[in-house]
């Protein structure tokens, strides 16, 4: 015997206990209402890519802000960089222009005769 | 009080059964309880695997559908109706209560109540795998082998595309051939 026959065999309908109909019937009677079905209650299937839709617009926009932000931030590291370098620049420029200034001082005050006389 | 008991069935066709039905007659109502009842009851069982459980089910899909007679529109949309009822509420009733699937001890063994039906013990050994598979394939399985339905009448009721259903109905016999084939029981695909 198949597998699929032998899952009809097992499967078969099957009645309930006696008095099924009865106690559905008494519950009718005693005006015992039950929820919606269940089929009204479930979710359009159309949500579920409206919001995977909406998670991915989100996302892409949350990850563009913070690609953004990045990039702002990048650049005023660069700036701020260059800033220092120049800075740096401009020390070793004026130290140069002070040391020459110094040597040219004590080779004047080298070759200066003094009042000792 | 109502008693189907004291209801006489009505020799009629299942279309004027609906409609006098509808009409607020509650013996035509128990005559669509009866003739329906173990066709809601054994989809509940065979997905539930809890007898008890099934019965407080099906009970309640007829509840809901004397609340929503007037939907209905004719004897083979009351059966497509309760099919696609019984479905849902099994379905939800396990993803809500995330219920293990343990068979109750009360339910576990009846062999005596099919005798003609070939290996009881490989029957309870059927039953228990299928009562392992996932919520929505262990429906496509009961509507399958219970109701004998094509995978185009399954897509319909428990509304899921036809390609799902196909998958789910494959994966679902390659798993039990897998587990029956473990446990000594080989069936060629």
């Amino acid at each position: 015997m198949s597998l699929e026959q032998e899952l009809r065999r097992t499967l078969s309908r099957k009645d309930p206990p006696a008095g099924f109909d009865n106690k559905v019937l008494s519950r009718i009677a005693a005006r015992e209402t039950v929820s919606t079905p269940a089929q009204v209650r479930r979710w359009p299937r159309a949500v579920l890519p409206i919001a995977a839709s909406l998670i991915l617009a989100f996302g892409a926009s949350y990850y563009l802000q913070q690609e953004q932000q990045q990039r702002h931030t990048r650049e005023a590291q660069a700036q701020t960089e260059q800033a220092a370098r120049d800075v740096v620049l401009a020390l070793q420029i004026a130290s140069e222009k002070i040391s020459a200034a110094q040597a040219k001082v004590e080779e004047i005050t080298r070759y200066e005769p003094t009042n000792d006389r | 009080m109502l008693t189907a008991a004291a209801l006489p069935r009505i020799p009629v066709s299942e279309d004027q059964v609906l409609a006098e039905a509808r009409n607020g007659n509650e013996s035509a109502f128990a005559s669509i309880v009866r003739e329906h009842q173990s066709m809601v009851f054994g989809l509940a069982y065979h997905f539930l695997q809890s007898q008890a459980e099934a019965e407080e089910l099906a009970q309640d899909v007829f509840l809901a559908l004397h609340q929503n007679l007037s939907r209905v529109e004719s004897a083979r949309h009351l059966v497509f109706w309760l099919r696609r009822v019984t479905s849902n509420r099994c379905i939800d009733c396990v993803r809500s209560s995330q219920r293990r699937r343990e068979l109750p001890m009360d339910d576990l063994h009846e062999p005596a109540e099919s005798p003609r039906f070939g290996d009881p013990l490989l029957q309870e050994l059927l039953r228990s795998l299928v009562a392992e598979l996932a919520p929505d394939a262990r429906m496509v399985v009961a509507l399958r082998f219970q109701e004998d339905l094509d995978l185009s009448e399954i897509a319909a009721i428990v509304d899921m595309p036809l390609n799902t259903v196909k998958s789910h109905l494959r994966r679902s016999m390659d798993a039990l051939r897998r587990k029956l084939a473990a446990r000594g029981h080989v069936y060629e695909s």
